[in-house]
C-alpha cells in the first residue's frame, strides 16, 4: 500500500469514527416510528418538528441561550478590560490575578456547581437563574481573556499614544482605536464562550430547579425516561447550530487564528 | 522670539533608573532641532516628556509662554510622528488624517484634511487603508495627521530611520520642505549624525541622560566640544595633547600617510569608493587613516610613516 | 502613560474577584467539609471512610483505569491520524483538520447521545450483529465500561490529534527523510525521531485527554448510567442520593488534585521548552 494512500485509509477510519455518529444520529432523528432505532423505520420528518412543541425543551432553549448570550457578554465586560490591563499595565500580582481568573477552566465544573449551591443559593437565597448566569459568567471569562488577550498583545501600543496626542482621552482612546482593532479577537471570543456555555452540563447540573434548566442538562434527563427519536432530532438539530455558528464565524472573521 | 521651548532642570525616571538627570534646554520658535545620541542616551525618553506621554519626576517645560509640565498630553499642541508611524489600521489615510480634528469638531474638516494631505503630496491617497501604503508614503500620512492640528512644536522619532536610502534623501526634502512651507518648530531624535548634520539647524548631542554639546552642525562638525562628540562625528583618532593637557582630534583624512615622524603597521584596509580606509597599529594607539583611492594600496603588515598635524585637529577642551 | 498602578489594578481586579468569589471561596467550602467533625473540630475521617469503601475504590480505580487506556489509545490513534494529516497537502491538511476539530464544538450531549444509538440493544451495532447470524440475540454494550471507554475516546481524540498535529508541524522539516537516508526503518524513525520530537505535544495532548477522560459526567452518566459510575458520577449519586456531602469533598479534592497536577506538568514543559529555545 502506497503511503499516500495508508494515510486516506487512517483518515477515513478516524473521521468516521468521529463525525459517523452525527450521520447517525440526524438519520435515527427522520425515523417514523415511535422508538429509537437505526436503520430508521420509516422516513418522517415528525420528530424533528416534535421537540419544538415539547414545552420542557422550549424552556430550556431559552435558557441555555439566554446563559450563552448574556453569560457571554458579561464575561466579555470583565474580561476586555482585565485583558487589556494585564497586557498594558504592570499590575501588581499578575501572575495571581492571570491565575485566579483562570481557575474555571482548571477546577471541574460539577464542583463548582454544587459549591455555589450548597454555600451560594441556598444559605442567600438567591435566584437558580441568577446562580447559573454567574456561574456561566466565572465559566467563559477564562476564555474571554485568552482571546481577548491575544489580539491586544497583537496591537501596538503607539497608536493609542498617537490617539492622545490627537486629543483623546485614555478611554476614548480604548474606545476608537484600541476596540475598532480588536473587535475580530472579540467576536471569536463571544463565539467561543457562547458554543461553552450552551454546551456546558457539570456546572449546570446542580443548579437546576422546578422550570430552571439547561438545555443540555434537560435532555440527560428526558432521555432517561422516554426512548424516542426526540432527542436524536434534537441533539442533531444543535449539532447544525454549532457547525453553522462556527462555518459563518470561519468564513467572516477567520475564527481559527484566534482560537 | 527666543525660548519658544524651554525644558528646565528636567529630570525623567523610568521606574527606578533615571534616564536623564536635570537637562537644560531652550528652543527657538521656527527651529529644527535634532537631539542626536547613541541609544539610551535619554533622546527619546525627552521627547516623550516634551510629548506629555512621560510625566517628569521634576523640572519643568515651558511651551510658548505657559508651563505644560503637567498638562495633559492632548492639551500642549505638541504633534508626534512615530517612528512607526502609528498610524491608525482600522480607518482610511482621510480617517487617520482628521482623526484629531474631529475630536475638535472642526468646521471645513474636509478642506483641511485635503490640505494637509496635499501638502505631503497624498491627495491621490485619501481612501486607502495605511496598511496599502509603503512605508514612505505612511510615513507622510503621520505627518499630515500631525500638522493638521497646526502644533506649536512638531517632534519626530527617528523619522529616517525605517526608510531605504534614497526615501531617506528624499524624506529629508520633504520635512525641510514642510518645515519652511508651516514655519512649525521642529525637534527630531536620530542616533545618525550624517542626519542630523544634514537636517538640523541645531544639534544637541546627548548621552548618558545629559547634554554634551549643542551647536550648529557646522560647529559639531568642525569643534566637537568633548572626545565623545568627536568621535560620534567621525574624529576618529583622538590622542591626548602634551601641550595644553586637553586632547586632539584627527578624522582620517586629516591624517598624513607617507611621511612624518611616527611610525605604525598596516592592520587592515578596506576599500570605500572614493578612498582607501587604513587601521594602523602604532605605538601611539590605534590610528586611522585615508588615501585617495587612486594611490596605490599598501600591503597589510607594511610599515608606514604617518604624520598627525596640529593645524589638521580639533582641540578637545578637557582631559580625556 | 501605561505606568498606573492604580489604573492596571482597577481594570483588572474585577475580573479577579468575581472569579475568586464565585470559584475558589465556593470551591475552597467545599473542599474543607470532609476536614471537618460535626462538632466544629478537624479530622481526616472522611478520607478514611472513604477509600475504605470498596464501592469507592472501585469508582476510584475504574477512572484511572479507563481514563489511562483512552490516553494510551488516543496517542497511537492520534500518531497514526496526525502523521496522516502532515502528509497531506496543504488545503486537504486544512480541511481534514477542520473536520477532526469540528466535534469539538458540537454539544457533547449530543455527541455521546450518538452511541445510545449505535450501541443500544436495538442499535446499529447489535442489528447488524443479530441480522448477520453472528449473535442470536443483541448483546448488552450498553452500561459497560467498554461503552463508557468508546464514548470518552470519541470525545476525546480529537484534542490529541490537534497537539500532535501542531507538534509534528514544528518539526524539522526533513527530519524524517534524512532518518530514512541514514538507514532507519520505520520503527526506529518513529522511536528515534518521531518520538522524541513530538514528545511536548504528547505531553499536552495526553494531560489534556487523561482530565478531561477523568472528570468526565457527560459520558458516564448517558453510557455508563449507575453500572458504570465515574468519580464525577458517583459524585452526583452521593448528592442526589444520600446527601453525602463528605464524599463529595473527597471526590472534589481528588479532581482538583489530578487537574492542577496536570496543568502545572503543562506548564513546567512549556517553560521548559521556552527556557530550551532560549539558550
Amino acid at each position: 500500500m502506497s503511503p499516500r494512500l495508508a494515510a486516506w485509509a487512517v483518515l477515513a477510519l478516524v473521521l468516521t469514527f468521529l463525525i459517523g455518529p452525527f450521520v447517525i444520529i440526524i438519520l435515527a432523528g427522520l425515523s417514523a416510528g415511535n422508538s429509537l432505532a437505526f436503520p430508521p423505520q420509516g422516513i418522517s420528518l415528525q420528530w424533528y418538528l416534535k421537540v419544538f412543541t415539547i414545552e420542557s425543551f422550549q424552556a430550556s432553549f431559552g435558557m441555555s441561550m439566554f446563559l450563552a448570550v448574556f453569560g457571554t457578554l458579561a464575561a466579555l465586560g470583565l474580561g476586555i478590560p482585565a485583558a487589556y490591563g494585564l497586557n498594558r499595565y504592570k499590575v501588581p500580582g499578575a501572575e495571581t490575578v492571570r491565575l485566579v481568573v483562570s481557575a474555571p477552566i482548571i477546577v471541574p465544573g460539577i464542583i463548582v456547581g454544587l459549591g455555589l449551591l450548597r454555600y451560594l443559593v441556598i444559605p442567600t437565597g438567591i435566584g437558580i437563574t441568577l446562580a447559573l448566569f454567574l456561574a456561566h459568567t466565572a465559566l467563559i471569562l477564562p476564555y474571554a481573556v485568552r482571546v481577548v488577550s491575544a489580539s491586544i498583545e497583537n496591537l501596538r501600543t503607539d497608536i493609542e499614544e498617537a490617539a492622545v496626542l490627537l486629543g483623546c482621552t485614555r478611554f476614548g482612546a480604548f474606545r476608537k482605536v484600541v476596540l475598532p482593532n480588536i473587535r475580530g479577537g472579540v467576536l471569536a471570543a463571544f463565539i467561543l464562550g457562547f458554543v461553552t456555555s450552551f454546551n456546558q452540563v457539570p456546572v449546570s447540573l446542580f443548579l437546576s430547579g422546578p422550570g430552571v434548566r439547561t438545555l443540555p442538562v434537560d435532555m440527560i434527563a428526558y432521555m432517561e425516561i422516554n426512548y424516542d427519536p426526540s432527542v436524536a432530532a434534537l441533539s442533531a438539530l444543535l449539532a447544525f447550530m454549532s457547525v453553522a455558528i462556527v462555518f459563518a464565524a470561519e468564513k467572516f472573521l477567520g475564527f481559527s487564528k484566534y482560537v | 522670539m527666543s525660548d519658544f521651548l524651554t525644558l528646565q532642570d528636567l529630570t525623567l525616571a523610568y521606574g527606578g533608573t533615571v534616564a536623564v538627570d536635570r537637562l537644560n534646554l531652550s528652543i527657538r520658535q521656527g527651529e529644527l532641532i535634532a537631539l542626536l545620541g547613541p541609544s539610551g542616551c535619554g533622546k527619546t525618553t525627552t521627547m516623550r516628556s516634551i510629548a506629555g506621554l512621560l510625566t517628569p519626576k521634576s523640572g519643568t517645560i515651558r511651551l510658548d509662554g505657559r508651563d505644560i509640565t503637567r498638562l495633559a498630553p492632548s492639551r500642549r499642541e505638541v504633534g508626534l510622528v512615530f517612528q512607526s508611524y502609528a498610524l491608525f489600521p482600522h480607518l482610511t489615510v482621510f480617517e487617520n488624517v482628521a482623526f484629531g480634528l474631529r475630536l475638535r469638531r472642526e468646521k471645513d474638516l474636509d478642506a483641511k484634511v485635503r490640505a494637509g494631505l496635499a501638502t505631503v503630496g497624498l491627495s491621490d491617497f485619501a481612501d486607502r487603508a495605511p496598511a496599502a501604503l509603503s512605508g514612505g508614503q505612511q510615513q507622510r500620512v503621520a505627518l499630515a495627521r500631525s500638522l493638521v492640528m497646526n502644533p506649536k512644536v512638531l517632534l519626530l522619532d527617528e523619522p529616517l530611520s525605517n526608510l531605504d536610502a534614497r526615501l531617506r534623501l528624499e524624506m529629508r526634502l520633504e520635512l525641510q520642505r514642510v518645515q519652511r512651507e508651516t514655519g512649525v518648530t521642529m525637534v527630531f531624535v536620530t542616533h545618525d549624525q550624517a542626519e542630523a548634520l544634514a537636517l538640523a539647524d541645531r544639534i544637541v548631542v546627548m548621552r548618558d541622560g545629559a547634554i554634551e554639546q549643542v551647536g550648529a552642525p557646522e560647529e559639531i562638525w568642525t569643534a566637537p566640544a568633548s572626545a565623545f562628540v568627536a568621535d560620534f562625528v567621525g574624529f576618529e583618532t583622538i590622542l591626548p595633547d602634551p601641550e595644553t593637557g586637553g586632547a586632539l582630534a584627527w578624522r582620517p583624512a586629516a591624517v598624513s600617510l607617507g611621511h612624518g615622524p611616527h611610525t605604525g603597521a598596516v592592520r587592515g584596509v578596506s576599500f570605500a569608493g572614493a578612498a582607501r580606509e587604513y587601521v594602523l597599529d602604532t605605538p601611539l594607539g590605534v590610528v586611522k587613516a585615508e588615501t585617495p583611492a587612486s594611490e596605490p594600496p599598501l600591503p597589510l603588515g607594511a610599515e608606514v610613516a604617518f604624520d598627525l598635524p596640529r593645524e589638521t585637529a580639533a582641540r578637545l577642551p578637557g582631559t580625556l | 502613560m501605561f505606568s498606573s498602578r492604580a489604573e492596571g489594578l482597577a481594570l483588572t481586579l474585577p475580573a479577579a474577584v468575581f472569579a475568586a468569589a464565585l470559584f475558589l471561596l465556593p470551591v475552597g467550602i467545599l473542599l474543607s467539609e470532609a476536614f471537618r467533625t460535626a462538632e466544629g473540630g478537624w479530622t481526616l475521617m472522611g478520607y478514611w471512610e472513604f477509600f475504605s469503601s470498596g464501592r469507592n475504590q472501585t469508582v476510584f480505580l475504574r477512572s484511572l483505569k479507563l481514563a489511562a487506556e483512552v490516553t494510551a489509545v488516543a496517542a497511537v490513534i492520534g500518531y497514526a491520524a496526525a502523521y496522516s494529516i502532515v502528509t497531506l497537502p496543504k488545503t486537504a491538511r486544512g480541511r481534514v483538520f477542520g473536520l477532526v476539530i469540528l466535534p469539538l464544538m458540537i454539544s457533547p450531549v449530543a455527541r455521546t447521545y450518538a452511541w445510545l444509538v449505535i450501541l443500544g440493544r436495538t442499535g446499529f451495532v447489535n442489528e447488524a450483529l443479530v441480522s448477520l447470524g453472528i449473535v442470536d440475540s443483541p448483546l448488552r454494550i450498553l452500561f459497560t465500561e467498554t461503552a463508557v471507554f468508546i464514548g470518552l475516546l470519541q470525545l476525546f481524540l480529537p484534542l490529541m490529534v490537534i497537539a500532535l498535529v501542531s507538534a509534528m508541524e514544528n518539526m524539522p522539516r526533513d527530519a524524517i527523510p534524512a532518518a530514512r537516508v541514514l538507514g532507519a526503518n520505520w520503527a526506529q524513525v518513529f522511536l528515534k525521531v518521531i518520538l522524541p520530537l513530538t514528545r511536548e505535544g504528547l505531553v499536552i495532548g495526553g494531560t489534556l485527554v487523561f482530565t478531561g477522560s477523568l472528570t468526565a459526567y457527560i459520558t458516564p452518566a448517558i453510557l455508563g448510567g449507575s453500572k458504570v459510575l465515574m468519580l464525577e458520577t458517583l459524585l452526583y449519586q452521593r448528592v442526589t442520593v444520600a446527601n453525602d456531602f463528605v464524599s463529595a469533598s473527597v471526590i472534589a479534592m481528588i479532581l482538583i488534585v489530578m487537574s492542577f497536577s496536570a496543568n502545572l506538568l503543562l506548564k513546567r514543559m512549556a517553560t521548559a521548552r521556552r527556557s530550551r529555545a532560549a539558550s
